[in-house]
């Protein structure tokens, strides 16, 4: 029977290839999405594991100010990021004890005074602009290149620099290290900062958002012209073969598209590895021989999805009675009920319920509150699915005017859970996706960004939160903290003559330590200064120095809610202060402030000015760019969150597609006589169209709408704050989605004009 | 219904005037609905019709008949504008329909044709009286409006209370009979029914072709059937053979078969 059932799959003419090439093919584009979905994950770890050293360094690490490190030839190490032209560069400062110091990856040994390593991509950037801008802040010479192995992205821009011990030994958050990270369980992407555990728990939820809906959009695959298969399969019957022998003939037919889908999806992969790699999925592009498989991924791939195909066949023809003159009655599958609605708001009335009365004070407490809330609605949106598709297709088809609608509208409630087979995996995707964003926008959005506009980007601010502050000597980095520390010594004139001969800089403001501004929060500044800085606001009236309380470090995360409110300082009136112009020169600086023309040039060159004179207390950075620093964690969630959006809907569109041709097939005759009685292509064309894209945009509608009503029921809960609107990106996501969806739904209709010709009239 | 009424071969020679398939221009003209001259249809290198010649007057119910493979399916879709042949010429209503682009004889057959086919023709998703009502929505008809005019033909077909079915839930005569509503219901002023009967037993094909005839008459409809059964053609006011790709008159005994 196997024989034969070979033999009818690869040897049944043209019309059995066909079917198994085009079969094969859908297979083929499913598993191709399914190994760049597991690639990914696995691409991700990579990357998070190789960017490990630049954010945990190492182990036996201690204070470099603190006496008596451990282990023999520590390395001396202070790691910061900087930025040039809207990029990070990681920036490393290490300084070896003695021969026995561990050796950064990716570079043969470590560097000496003056001389730095750097990575291909910051070496061409260095090469390619000028030392004012760039290569002046960093100094010496490069002694080489940083390996691919210390590198989590082929463009990522890394440096590090060797100087001696004494030089770095003043550096605050300075760390002596005896040996470093080169992978870890605790890393993070680099830039990224989210925790190892939150990493893996995102990966999951992407990858289940994804996986589901490629899964159903191979078994859909597997059941393409299942009507002429129906057909053969009762002439077997009628010369003999029993139930058993036909299911297993389908079987044999079905992993025979299978096994040649998976060969083949497994050549896609790897053809389209270079280009998936170049995606910047996580904001950083993959090295290509990240995106790899494991063992395990393989094996379950090719073992997996025949098995899944042979079982959809199977469950597709068991809704079949296939009797020996023919598939008598086509079983129609009993309307869904109306309980199944019940978990949907169930899990609506839960966060309802929190969101009116508030939320309990423990964790756990909001843990058990939250968590069964979340599962009602997805579980809900899983079994309300079918039967709401059945109330839409109902009244769209009573509703129907036009012929094209009324078919459609048939098709959809006969049938709703195939309907909403093809849509599922979208609709959990977009839901989980749809919550992640309302929630992080409105957090995000409700601690308020620092407004003022182009200023924020065009003002660089140079902030010393600790140590001393003469030349060449360290400070700590300050982009975590939310005041400022006392400082030591004055700028002196010469670097802020440097600052203002750079052509585009507006004015330079130093904020000062000193009498009457004794808290760490507040500065003195010149009158005169601060009129050409205006992004921080203006003196009152007749005052020649003023205390200022600036803030330039926007506090991130839900401890923030509620009291951050907008930090713009532009336009505040700073009270006068009573020390005398004359001696806020001498007195100790804790911050510098540079407004340029937010020229490239006019940031970078001002940038390598500071950071030349003070070379181990990070980067300077505009107020826009500390932001977004601040907020590059929820920024990546965000990222995450509309590249799950924008392929869960794809791949919806691919299900919905295969779905549509299968529908086809099986409507061949009746849609070809129509066409011979005279009914217009674009009638029928009409009812192919609205059958799948109806079901993918109330599908895409539903999740979307209970994924912000989830959102905003909880951030009331928990935060007391409303959902503010999900924002462009996301609405672009959706609506790119859903074009591309559609687009694929369009690539059936030509199919449409083929199998509707005058030969389908004969009667055979 | 008595049997001399379903009009069998007595009746063969009603339509009067055009008993000669093959037929001088002029003649053949002369009070046609429907003619096809000299019609040639190949498929590839396969010729389906050799030069065939057929005309069909208004209200006449005229069978088509010939073996499996003559090409008499392909003259039946020549005369509906469904194919256009290769050279001659088809006319409906006195004016060449076989020049005409697609999307005009497209029209020409949703809105003057009616058609019944072997099989499969019924929309599977309608009920009975949606697929009935089909031809009057797409002509534009309001949906209730077309129903109620669906929903009389059901009484006249003995379709009563399978208006809601769905063509799985009916036998083969019944889900004809609602085809053949269907082919009627917009009033077409010719009926292309092609083995409309090939399906079903003998009991229901008779049921069928009674129908058929009996409505056709009622209305003055035109009917072309293209079918290999004698006991159809016997319906008819006349016959034409197709063999070998030409279309001839039957022999006297043929005729009366």
């Amino acid at each position: 029977m196997i024989r034969l059932g070979l033999r009818l799959t690869l040897g049944g003419g043209r019309e059995a290839a066909v079917r198994l090439a085009v079969t094969a093919a859908a297979v083929a584009v499913g598993v191709g999405m399914l190994l760049v979905t597991l690639a990914a994950i696995n691409g991700i770890k990579a990357q998070s594991a190789r960017g490990a050293w630049l954010v945990n360094p190492g182990t036996s690490g201690s204070s470099a100010a603190s006496h008596g490190a451990p282990g023999r030839d520590p390395l001396v190490w202070l790691q910061g990021t900087d930025q040039f032209d809207g990029r990070a560069i990681e920036r490393v400062d290490v300084a070896a004890t003695g021969p026995g110091s561990p050796v950064p990856p990716g570079i043969p040994r470590v560097p000496g005074p003056g001389q730095f390593y750097a990575s291909p991509a910051l070496s061409r950037l260095l090469r390619s602009t000028p030392a004012a801008e760039l290569g002046g802040r960093f100094g010496g010479r490069q002694a080489g290149t940083i390996g691919p192995s210390a590198l989590p992205a082929p463009d990522s821009l890394v440096i590090v620099i060797g100087h001696t011990p004494r030089q770095l030994a003043g550096a605050p958050g300075s760390a002596k290290v005896t040996s470093i990270a080169t992978a870890g369980s605790t890393a993070v992407i680099a830039g990224a900062g989210a925790s190892a555990a939150t990493l893996e728990v995102i990966l999951a939820v992407a990858a289940l958002a994804l996986l589901f809906p490629v899964l159903m959009f191979i078994s859909a695959a597997t059941r393409l012209a299942a009507a002429r298969r129906e057909q053969r399969f009762a002439a077997m019957r009628l010369a003999g073969a029993t139930p058993r022998q036909v299911s297993l003939i389908a079987a044999v037919e079905a992993s025979v598209a299978a096994v040649a889908g998976v060969a083949a999806g497994f050549g896609l992969f790897f053809a389209l590895r270079p280009v998936v790699a170049g995606i910047p999925i996580t904001g950083q592009p993959f090295f290509p021989g990240d995106l790899s498989l494991s063992l395990a991924d393989i094996l379950l791939i090719a073992i997996g999805v025949p098995v899944l195909a042979v079982a959809a066949a199977r469950i597709a023809l068991r809704r079949v009675q296939i009797s020996p003159l023919g598939v008598s009655r086509r079983v129609t599958p009993a309307p869904p009920r109306a309980w199944r609605v019940i978990p949907l708001l169930a899990g609506i009335g839960v966060l309802a319920y929190f969101a009116a009365a508030g939320h309990p004070r423990t964790t756990g407490g909001q843990t058990l509150a939250f968590f069964p809330g979340f599962l009602l609605l997805t579980v809900g949106l899983v079994t309300a699915g079918p039967w709401l598709t059945m109330a839409g297709a109902r009244v769209l088809a009573r509703s129907a005017r036009r012929p094209a609608a009324l078919i459609a509208g048939r098709r959809l409630a006969d049938n709703p859970r195939a309907a909403y087979r093809a849509v599922g995996g979208l609709i959990l995707a977009l839901f989980v996706a749809s919550v992640a964003t309302g929630v992080i926008v409105t957090l995000v959005a409700d601690h308020g960004a620092p407004a003022g506009g182009a200023q924020a980007g065009n003002t660089l601010v140079d902030q010393f939160t600790g140590g001393p502050t003469s030349p060449g000597s360290g400070r700590a980095h300050a982009a975590t903290a939310t005041g400022l520390a006392l400082a030591e010594a004055p700028v002196p004139a010469t670097v802020l003559a440097r600052l203002r001969a750079i052509p585009g800089v507006r004015g330079v403001t130093v904020i000062h330590a000193g009498p009457g501004a004794a808290s760490p929060g507040t500065g003195l500044v010149s009158c005169a200064q601060l009129t050409s800085t205006p992004a921080l606001g203006r003196c009152a009236a007749g005052a020649r120095v003023a205390t200022i309380t600036p803030r330039f470090n926007v506090p991130i995360g839900t401890a923030a809610l509620g009291r951050a409110g907008n930090t713009s300082m532009t336009g505040k009136v700073w009270p006068a202060a009573t020390v005398p112009p004359g001696r806020l020169p001498r007195l100790p600086a804790r911050v510098v402030v540079v407004a340029t023309d937010g020229s490239a040039a006019a940031i970078e060159r001002s940038r390598t000015v500071l950071e030349a004179a003070y070379p181990y207390l990070g980067s300077a950075l505009t107020i826009g760019e500390r932001n977004a620093q601040a907020r590059a964690q929820i920024t990546q969630w965000q990222h995450d969150a509309d590249v799950v959006i924008l392929a869960s809907l794809a791949i919806a569109g691919c299900s919905l597609a295969v779905s549509a041709a299968a529908g086809l097939t099986d409507r061949k005759r009746p849609f070809s006589l129509l066409r011979l009685t005279g009914v217009p292509l674009r009638l029928l064309r009409g009812v192919v169209t609205l059958e799948s894209a109806v079901p993918l945009i109330v599908a895409a509608a539903i999740a979307a709408g209970a994924g912000l009503l989830a959102a905003d029921l909880f951030l009331h809960a928990q935060f007391s704050v409303s959902l503010r609107s999900p924002g462009t990106t996301y609405y672009l996501s959706v609506i790119a989605g859903l074009l591309i969806s559609l687009g694929a739904i369009a690539t059936t209709l030509p199919l449409l004009n083929r199998i509707t010709g005058p030969e389908t009239a004969r009667n055979e | 219904m008595d049997r001399d009424d379903r009009g069998p071969a007595g009746r063969a020679g009603r339509g009067g005037a055009t008993v000669t398939a093959r037929l001088p221009a002029a003649s053949a003209r002369a009070g046609s609905v429907l003619e096809a001259r000299d019609v040639v249809k190949s498929f590839g290198s396969t010729p389906a019709l050799r030069g065939a010649s057929v005309s069909v007057a208004r209200g006449e119910i005229l069978a088509v008949m010939g073996p499996s493979g003559s090409g008499k399916s392909t003259l039946l879709h020549c005369l509906a504008g469904i194919l256009t042949p290769d050279s001659g010429e088809v006319s409906f209503a006195g004016r060449r329909i076989d020049a005409l682009a697609e999307n005009k004889r497209s029209a020409l057959r949703r809105d003057r044709f009616g058609f019944v086919f072997q099989f499969g023709q019924l929309v599977p998703e309608l009920t009975a009286e949606e697929n009935v009502a089909l031809p009057l929505l797409l002509g534009g008809m309001r949906r209730g409006e077309a129903l109620a005019q669906a929903r009389e033909w059901f009484g006249r077909l003995g379709l009563d209370g399978l208006e809601a079915h769905r063509s799985g839930e009916m036998s083969g005569g019944q889900a004809q009979r609602v085809a053949l509503a269907r082919g009627l219901v917009a009033g077409p002023e010719v009926l292309f029914a092609d083995e409309p009967t090939g399906s079903l037993d003998s009991l229901a094909g008779e049921q069928v072709m009674n129908l058929l005839t009996a409505a056709a008459r009622d209305q003055g409809t035109t009917v072309v059937v293209v079918t290999h059964e004698p006991r159809v053609a016997a319906y008819a006011d006349r016959k034409v053979i197709v063999r070998d790709g030409t279309a001839t008159s039957p022999a006297p005994a043929e005729a009366t078969s």
